[in-house]
Order: structure tokens, then C-alpha cells, then sequence
């Protein structure tokens, strides 16, 4: 199998050269959690902001000039356009330098890279998000697409979870995704506290019990690693095949277009080839090193 | 204006004054030795002196191409705000002098990692102002294995020009049109008589007989993918490796880079630089490092060359220069790993 | 010295170690796959024994591998590893119950660049290169050269004070004597010419070999003081260099590594030999070792029961540079 064609791809390059960031300007942060924050912000540039386009699970490069420059995926919705937003957890250098950001500071960005989720494979279809912590941020952006278009689409579960309440992401996503009748959504934590009224257990369990069924559905997993590792078995005991089951990859990423080598797993750049891909696509990966 | 058809040759004493000829035009770039390092410089406008004792460089053209370090772009800060700037890059042309038939194999390798999908600037605006002239080697070396990566001594398949030595002389064949050009301009050359062919053939068949070290390539990519997941095979192998950067950097096919960012003051730049599978660092997560232990990286490397690269592009990201061997500290050699690999029931590696 | 029965020995002493389980690896050399190099061997195996050998090429310091080896190890050391392996002991990084040191007394490695310069050839082009006494003679398509050993061993070797390993559990052969004051000051040439150059000639220098580092970072792992899990280089939060091979990266990358290994490195000549690009790395290796010899007199590796040198105080400690 030779490379597959990408060039269908919209692309916004600047300056024709593939490597120089956009300069976009963050408008709003909004704290998510106690290391969490989401970042809306907008081009500087007049045109990009009406040309820009981007889908659902597709991530972009953001930068601090000086700092350095790192994948985020992009967790708002294309369907809601006044602005962009990716939501950035503090590990690291860059990330704590965007962190300090406030509004009016100016980042690069350089995307949208990556393939999406397959809108054509989901329409008519039962969907079944299943997040833990941050991994709810690129289901975020499909989630808010489909409800957007609502009509389009069968039933709607969404399951979350995360370490602790005040680890929960999205709190208002999440009111809102409780009161819109269309949509059932069940929050849970690993540990709770005081204030903890909800569901208790891990994401994996809660979604054994929740079991949402198979029929003409497909199931979006995103989150920690392990909690994927541990979802997936869940879902083939349900009945789901590998097919019907999606996810995102993370893997460290430098220049995003299959160029430095570095995000691949076996053959593919997680990069260029995903960071969307089926549960059937990893079960043949070459390498079990994502 | 040399009939297409016609063989050339140049005297090697008339050398330096070809360099001379072609430096109006271009920078010229030949091997010359750095404190006994033979690498790519600039001609130093003098002598073709090089001829003498050149075998093969350390570090390779690919060098020229994809520097161990590149700025990408400059920016200005002012407080919240930035303004980025391009770095003026040259227009002048280059001359790569003596470039040998892996060395120039392995660009033709690296371009089509470099065009693919997003087209890399800054490596494909140096190819199109690159000129390559060949030279085919007459004294490989014995960690040479050319010849098993459908290649050889004399191989003239990506250069303009391709010089045999066949003496007190050499023997010049055009390649490409550019070449063509380079050739019709200069009166330094002499039509080659049918002898001078047949020495030159002799030469090349020569050279190809040295090419001791072999190995078979004969479905290598499906018996490594077939051990892919064998731990104890890889922890073997990966033993006596020390994880340093050597046969990465100068292996001509290898390309992995790191992107880097420096603000001082108020003036920073982005830099490009060379990176390498081998190193921890490489694909370190935040919170977990897929490729932490040593082995898992050492199969990387091997497996992407002559596994993963042939799935995409369908050719060994390897072209048998040798240099790896050559210059591993500690003597780890790909031709020994791939001369002996476990058989297992076999995988089809076409799996994405 | 003879190393044909150094080697049969170690072969008998490897062979015992295995079969009889007192170690679960033996780490020696064995013949490299170009000519007149060696390459380490890591082996659990009696059948790969009859592999390993004893010779003037067998250069490379074993002890990098000990740092992360499970279960007991026999390793072959000539006089420089084995006090690299004592620094090791001193740093708590091995336990000395859990190696056998099989110690060779060595009497100096050919260097090969050394013999291409005076040869005028290439390694690969030679047919023999064989030490004879006092001697080492070249043989080159059947002429046959005669060099003296202090124009083809390594730096290192021609100053080397403990050639015969002073911590050791089987030594191979008759104890070598150093050579004592006969070829220190050929060893130390190159670092007197720095020494007497100006200061400002004396960077250029530095500032012109750095240029062509490429921060491949092979004179790190090479070397057994170099054991951090992640050096500073990789450090982000701060980010004390860029990973950029500029001079000036390269340049400090180089002078912090020494800083770091000060009063471990045994002058083993790992980095040098290692380095692609034939930087003098010993150069800088060498002179901070002097410099510890004469402000500290502290010699590294000698006592594993004494306590690592940057981790230890005595009050007879030289504080003339305390303001």
C-alpha cells in the first residue's frame, strides 16, 4: 500500500509555506479545571477567519513563538464558526506558558491537520460517545456538530467520566447536554466528594452497566490511554465490532505532516493518517506502540 | 555542442579548472577534509586535490539539503504581539562535485518523504537549485553493501552528470538535461573513443566485484514484520547499542527532524534539527514514552527502513553506504542483524 | 604480553561462570565486522564463548553496560573500566556482590587513526596490524612498517598510571607496570599546545571544533559516568540548551557534561574515540582530570569505599577560591 492521497484536504498555508503559524488572538479562557483551560481565539488575519474551515476530530499545532509548538485537537465545533477553541491541560513548558496567556495575547497556529470523524460513516447511525477527563475535548467538537444537526443522526448516549468532580471538563457542556432532551448522558467519577451527587465508578464499568446497544450504532472512545485499553473489551462484550468503534491517538508531534517522523506507528503517521481511526485499523497496526 | 549520443571525457588535471568554469555560476561544493573529517565545504577555488585521497564523506550530502540545523522562519516581539519573518534564503545554485551513487540514491529516497502529502519547503527549494554531479567509486569500502539495495558502484540513476575513472581520466556521462547543459558549456572536455568506453566498463565491473559485504534483500520487509513482536529477539539485538544519534545523523536516507523555538529578548527564530529514533526524547508524552526502553527503539529503526518506508513507497529506506558501520562506537552492524533473522510464521504486512 | 593465553583463559574462566550459574551474562568482546575493530558481547550463552577475545583493539569501556543489567554479570575490564566500575560502586549504581570482574592487565590499544595518518591508508586497505613488544608493525600489501608504541597507542594509554585493574575477582595475566613517566608527556601533548596557546587563540580553537559537532551525543552514552535517565539536555523546565548543534549549544553542552562527570571519568578515552567528527573531547576530559588530581588530590575510581569525589568534603580541602 503506497500513501494514501490527502490533497483533498482544505489548506491554509502561510505565506505558501507550510511550517509558518497563523497569528490567532485569544479572545477568552475559560478555566476547566484546576490545570485545564480552554482557549477561544481568532485570527488576526480578516480573510482566514470567513475561509477558515476545519471537521470534527481534526487538531492543529498551536505555539508560543519562543516557547515551542504542540498538537491540540480542536474542541469546538465547526458548525459553531464566531471562533476556534482547544482546550490545553498544563504538563509542560509550552503549556504553561499558555496557560498565563490572557486575552489579547497572540499564538500560532498551523492546521487543520489530520483526518476527521467519518461525518458519512455516522449519519443515521446511533452514536455512543465515551470520554474520560480532557479525552472529552475532540468529542466535544463532534458532539456539538451532531447536535447541530440533529436530524440527521439516531440516538445520542454520552458517557463521561473523570478522576474526581473537580476534575469533570465542560461542566457547562455537560448542563446542557443533561437538559437537552434528545441526548442521554450519564456523568460519573472514579472517586467523588462531599458534594458528589452523581454516579461513582470507573468509566469502563459505567458503560458496561449503561450498555448501550450495538444495533446500528458506533461508538466514540476517547480518553487516557488505559481507559481506552479497558473500553474497547467492554464494547465488543456488548456486541459493537471493531469497525463500529472509533477513536483519537496522541502521540508526540513536531510537525504534524508526516515529515519528522516521529508520531508513526508502524507505517502510518498518526499525524497524516489519523488521529481518527477504528478500532479494526489499530487492531492491524504493524506496531502496539500507541 | 556534444551529439546526444556522444561519450565525453575529461582529464583530471583539467578538473580544477571545470571547478573553476562552473564556479561563475554556482557554488561549488566538494569533499575536503575538516581536522581529518571528510565532509562537504565549499571549493576552496585552488586544486582538485581531492580526488587523491576522497572515498567517501562522514557526514553526507544529505547535509546540504536537510542541515543539522535550519532557521524556518525569525520573529519580533512586542509585547503581546508578534511579527513573523521569513529567512531570506539564497537563489545562487549549487554544485555538489563527487557525489557518490548511494549518496545520491539516498536523496532521490529522501525527496519523496519531503514532497509528500505537504510539500517541505525549504529541503525541495535546495534540490531544484541542486546540481548533482556524480562520481562512481573505484575503492569501496569493506562496510560498503551498495550492491544488495539495487544499486552499485557506478549506479548513475539520480545525478546530471556521472564520471568514471577510468585513469588519467574521466570518463563523462550525461544524465539529465541539466547535466547536458552543464557539459555542452565547457571546451575542457574531449570525445571519448570507443577504448576509453570499454575501460570504463571494465572499471565499473571492477568496482562492483569489490562490494564484499551482501546481504539479501529478498523479502526482507515481510520477514522483519513477521518478528516484529518478538521482545526477547529485540532485546538481543538492541544489547550493545548505546542509543546515540551516530547512524542516524549520518545516514544519508535518515531525515528526522526537531523543531525547536528561541526568544531572546525580542528577537527569536524557529529552528529546524536533526533528530533521531534512537534518542529517549524522541517520543516522550507527557505522561507516558511509548518507546522508552532501548529495544523498542532499535526495532523502530530497523523496521522503518526496511519495512515501513517500503509499504509506503516501495523502496528500502537504506542505499548500503556503509556509514553506520563504518562509524558505530561500538561496532553494531545492520547487515549482521539482517543476515540472521528469527523465521516465524509469517504476518502479511499490508495491514493499514 | 601475551594475548593469546590472556584470552584462552578468559574463555575458560567465562565458560566456568556460566555453566556454573554465578553469572547470568558475560559481557566481553568479540571480533568486530570490519577489520581490526572489536565489538562488545552480551552473551547468557556457553555456545558463544569460543567468541570472545583479548586483543590491542578492544577499546570499548564495558562498564556503560552495567548500569541497568539484571542479575549477576561477568564482565571483561582492562585498568581504566575497572575504576570506572569502582566509580560505579561508589555512586551505589551496582552492587559489587552482583559482578565478576574479569580483569585484564593491559598494555595499550592501537589507535587506528593514529596508524592510517602514518600508514598514508585507510584501515580497511591494511592486511595486518599486530603488536609486537615495543613495536607495532603494519603490514600493507606485504611490505611490512615498523612503528614504536608511543606513536600508534591511543592518548590515553601512553599516560596511563594503572594499567592493570585494581579492583578485579580473576585477573587474565601476569600484572602490566605503568610506563610511568616515559611517554607522559607525548600523552599530554596536545592538551600542553591548548595550555600554551592564548586565551583568545585557545577559543577559537574550541569555538572552530565545536562547529562541527553534531550533538549526536555519542561521547555521552559511551561513557559510564553518564547514567542520568534523562540528562540536562533534555530538559525542558528550564531549558538549559537547545537542541540545535550550534557551537555556542555544543560548546556548553560539553563543558556542563564535564562539570558533571568531574571525579568519575577515568580517563578511558571513550568520548574521543567515539566522537564522528574528531573532536578532542580528551582534551577537556584529561585536564579537568588533572585539575582534580592536583586541587583535590583525588584520583577517580580507586576505593570504592570512599565516597563519590562531588559528594564528599574533608577539611583538608583546598578553599583558597572561598571568598
Amino acid at each position: 500500500m503506497a500513501v494514501s492521497d490527502i490533497s483533498y484536504r482544505p489548506r491554509f498555508l502561510a505565506g505558501g509555506n507550510v511550517y509558518l503559524p497563523h497569528l490567532a488572538v485569544i479572545e477568552k479562557t475559560v478555566d476547566e479545571t484546576h490545570d485545564t483551560k480552554t482557549l477561544h481565539f481568532n485570527f488576526k488575519d480578516e480573510k482566514l477567519r470567513r475561509d477558515f474551515v476545519f471537521e470534527s476530530g481534526q487538531f492543529c499545532l498551536l505555539s508560543v513563538l519562543g516557547v515551542g509548538e504542540a498538537p491540540f485537537c480542536v474542541s469546538s465545533s465547526p458548525t459553531r464558526r464566531d471562533h476556534l477553541e482547544c482546550t490545553i491541560r498544563q504538563v509542560g513548558r509550552l503549556t504553561r506558558a499558555l496557560h498565563r496567556f490572557g486575552e489579547g495575547a497572540e499564538i500560532g497556529f498551523r492546521g487543520p491537520y489530520g483526518n476527521c470523524f467519518p461525518l458519512d460513516f455516522l449519519q443515521g447511525k446511533n452514536l455512543v460517545f465515551v470520554g474520560g477527563g480532557i479525552g472529552l475535548a475532540p468529542l466535544r467538537s463532534l458532539i456539538w456538530n451532531v447536535i447541530d444537526n440533529r436530524d440527521r443522526y439516531g440516538k445520542i448516549d454520552i458517557i463521561y467520566g473523570a478522576r474526581s468532580p473537580a476534575d469533570l471538563c465542560f461542566s457547562y457542556d455537560l448542563e446542557a447536554w443533561d437538559k437537552d432532551e434528545t441526548v442521554n448522558i450519564v456523568t460519573t467519577v472514579d472517586k467523588g466528594d462531599d458534594g458528589w451527587t452523581g454516579r461513582v465508578g470507573l468509566v469502563p464499568m459505567v458503560l458496561e452497566e449503561v450498555a448501550p446497544s450495538p444495533k446500528n450504532s458506533v461508538a466514540i472512545v476517547c480518553g487516557p490511554p488505559i481507559m481506552i485499553r479497558f473500553t474497547f473489551p467492554v464494547l465488543e462484550k456488548l456486541g459493537f465490532t471493531p469497525e463500529q468503534m472509533l477513536t483519537t491517538l496522541e502521540k508526540r508531534m513536531k510537525c504534524g505532516i508526516g515529515k519528522c517522523g516521529r508520531c508513526n506507528i508502524g507505517n502510518i503517521y498518526v499525524c497524516r493518517d489519523g488521529p481518527v481511526f477504528s478500532y479494526a485499523q489499530i487492531k492491524g497496526f504493524i506496531s502496539s506502540e500507541y | 555542442m556534444i551529439p546526444a549520443t556522444e561519450k565525453v571525457k575529461i582529464n583530471k588535471k583539467d578538473v580544477a579548472k571545470l571547478l573553476g568554469e562552473w564556479s561563475g555560476e554556482f557554488t561549488v561544493l566538494v569533499p575536503s577534509r575538516d581536522e581529518g573529517v571528510v565532509k562537504w565545504a565549499r571549493w576552496d577555488g585552488e586544486d582538485a586535490s581531492f580526488l587523491d585521497w576522497y572515498r567517501n564523506t562522514i557526514v553526507p550530502p544529505k547535509a546540504i539539503f536537510l542541515p543539522p540545523m535550519e532557521e524556518m522562519f525569525g520573529f519580533q516581539k512586542d509585547k503581546a504581539s508578534y511579527r513573523i519573518e521569513l529567512p531570506v534564503s539564497s537563489e545562487r545554485k549549487q554544485l555538489i562535485f563527487g557525489i557518490r551513487p548511494c549518496d545520491a540514491k539516498a536523496l532521490a529516497i529522501l525527496d519523496m518523504n519531503f514532497s509528500d502529502a505537504y510539500e517541505d519547503p525549504y529541503y525541495l527549494a535546495k534540490r531544484k537549485r541542486g546540481v548533482l554531479i556524480g562520481l562512481g567509486c573505484a575503492n569501496p569500502y569493506d562496510s560498503c553493501f551498495c550492491t544488495s539495495l539495487d544499486s552499485s558502484p557506478n549506479d548513475a540513476t539520480n545525478v546530471d552528470v556521472m564520471l568514471t575513472d577510468i585513469g588519467d581520466e574521466f570518463l563523462v556521462e550525461v544524465i539529465t538535461n541539466q547535466g547536458r547543459e552543464l557539459v555542452a558549456k565547457t571546451s575542457l572536455v574531449q570525445v571519448a573513443a570507443e577504448t576509453d568506453e570499454v575501460r570504463a566498463e571494465e572499471a565499473k565491473e571492477a568496482a562492483y566485484g569489490r562490494v564484499a559485504r551482501k546481504i539479501d534483500t529478498g523479502s526482507i520487509k515481510e520477514k522483519l514484520l513477521s518478528c516484529f513482536e518478538d521482545k526477547d529477539y529485540w532485546e538481543e539485538v538492541a544489547a550493545k547499542c548505546i542509543s546515540c544519534g551516530i547512524c542516524t545523523f549520518l545516514c544519508p536516507t535518515c531525515y528526522c527532524f526537531d523543531i525547536s523555538d528561541e526568544l531572546v529578548k525580542n528577537q527569536g527564530e524557529r529552528f529546524r534539527s536533526w533528530d533521531s529514533c534512537a534518542f529517549p526524547l524522541y517520543t516522550k508524552m507527557p505522561m507516558e514514552n511509548p518507546r522508552q526502553q532501548k529495544w523498542r527503539r532499535l526495532r523502530q529503526k530497523v523496521c522503518h527502513k526496511y519495512g515501513f518506508y517500503p509499504i509506503n513507497f516501495e523502496v528500502i529506506a537504506c542505499t548500503g553506504c556503509g556509514r553506520c558501520i563504518r562509524l558505530c562506537p561500538v561496532n553494531w552492524d545492520i547487515t549482521q542483524i539482517l543476515g540472521n533473522l528469527p523465521t516465524k510464521e509469517q504476518l502479511t504486512p499490508e495491514k493499514c | 604480553m601475551n594475548h593469546k593465553e590472556m584470552e584462552k583463559k578468559l574463555r575458560r574462566e567465562a565458560r566456568a561462570l556460566l555453566e556454573q550459574g554465578k553469572v547470568g551474562y558475560i559481557i566481553g568482546f568479540e571480533a568486530g565486522s570490519l577489520k581490526f575493530t572489536t565489538t562488545p558481547l552480551i552473551t547468557s550463552d556457553t555456545g558463544d564463548i569460543s567468541r570472545l577475545v583479548v586483543n590491542p583493539f578492544i577499546a570499548n569501556n564495558l562498564s556503560v553496560y552495567l548500569a541497568g543489567v539484571k542479575g549477576r554479570v561477568g564482565i571483561v575490564v582492562k585498568g581504566c573500566d575497572s575504576r570506572s566500575i569502582v566509580s560505579l560502586l561508589q555512586d551505589n549504581k551496582i552492587a559489587r556482590e552482583d559482578i565478576v570482574i574479569l580483569g585484564v592487565p593491559c598494555s595499550g590499544l592501537i589507535d587506528l587513526g593514529k596508524v592510517e595518518e602514518l600508514v598514508g591508508k585507510e584501515r580497511d586497505e591494511l592486511d595486518d596490524i599486530a603488536r609486537d613488544g615495543d613495536r607495532v608493525v603494519v603490514t600493507d600489501n606485504g611490505n611490512n612498517s615498523e612503528f614504536p608504541i608511543h606513536e600508534v597507542l591511543y592518548d590515553n594509554c601512553l599516560g596511563c598510571e594503572f594499567p592493570t585493574p585494581q579492583e578485579y575477582d580473576i585477573l587474565l595475566g601476569e600484572p602490566t607496570l605503568p610506563a610511568g613517566d616515559r611517554y607522559q608527556a607525548v600523552s599530554l601533548m596536545k592538551i600542553k599546545q591548548l595550555k600554551d596557546m592564548p586565551a583568545q587563540q585557545r577559543w577559537e580553537f574550541w569555538r572552530n571544533e565545536f562547529d562541527r559537532c553534531i550533538r549526536c551525543y555519542a561521547c555521552r552514552n559511551i561513557c559510564p559516568a553518564c547514567f542520568c535517565q534523562r540528562c540536562f539536555v533534555e530538559e525542558s523546565e528550564p531549558q538549559w540548551l537547545l537542541p540545535v548543534p550550534r557551537w555556542q549549544d555544543n560548546l556548553m553542552f560539553q563543558v556542563i557534561r564535564n562539570i558533571h562527570v568531574a571525579g568519575r571519568c577515568t580517563d578511558c578515552g571513550g568520548c574521543e574515540r567515539a566522537c564522528p567528527v574528531n573532536i578532542p573531547l580528551r582534551s577537556l576530559t584529561r585536564e579537568m582530570y588533572g585539575i582534580i588530581a592536583e586541587l583535590f588530590h583525588y584520583k577517580p575510581g580507586m576505593d570504592k569505599d570512599t565516597a563519590p569525589f562531588l559528594a564528599a568534603y574533608e577539611a583538608t580541602d583546598t578553599e583558597d577560591f572561598v571568598r
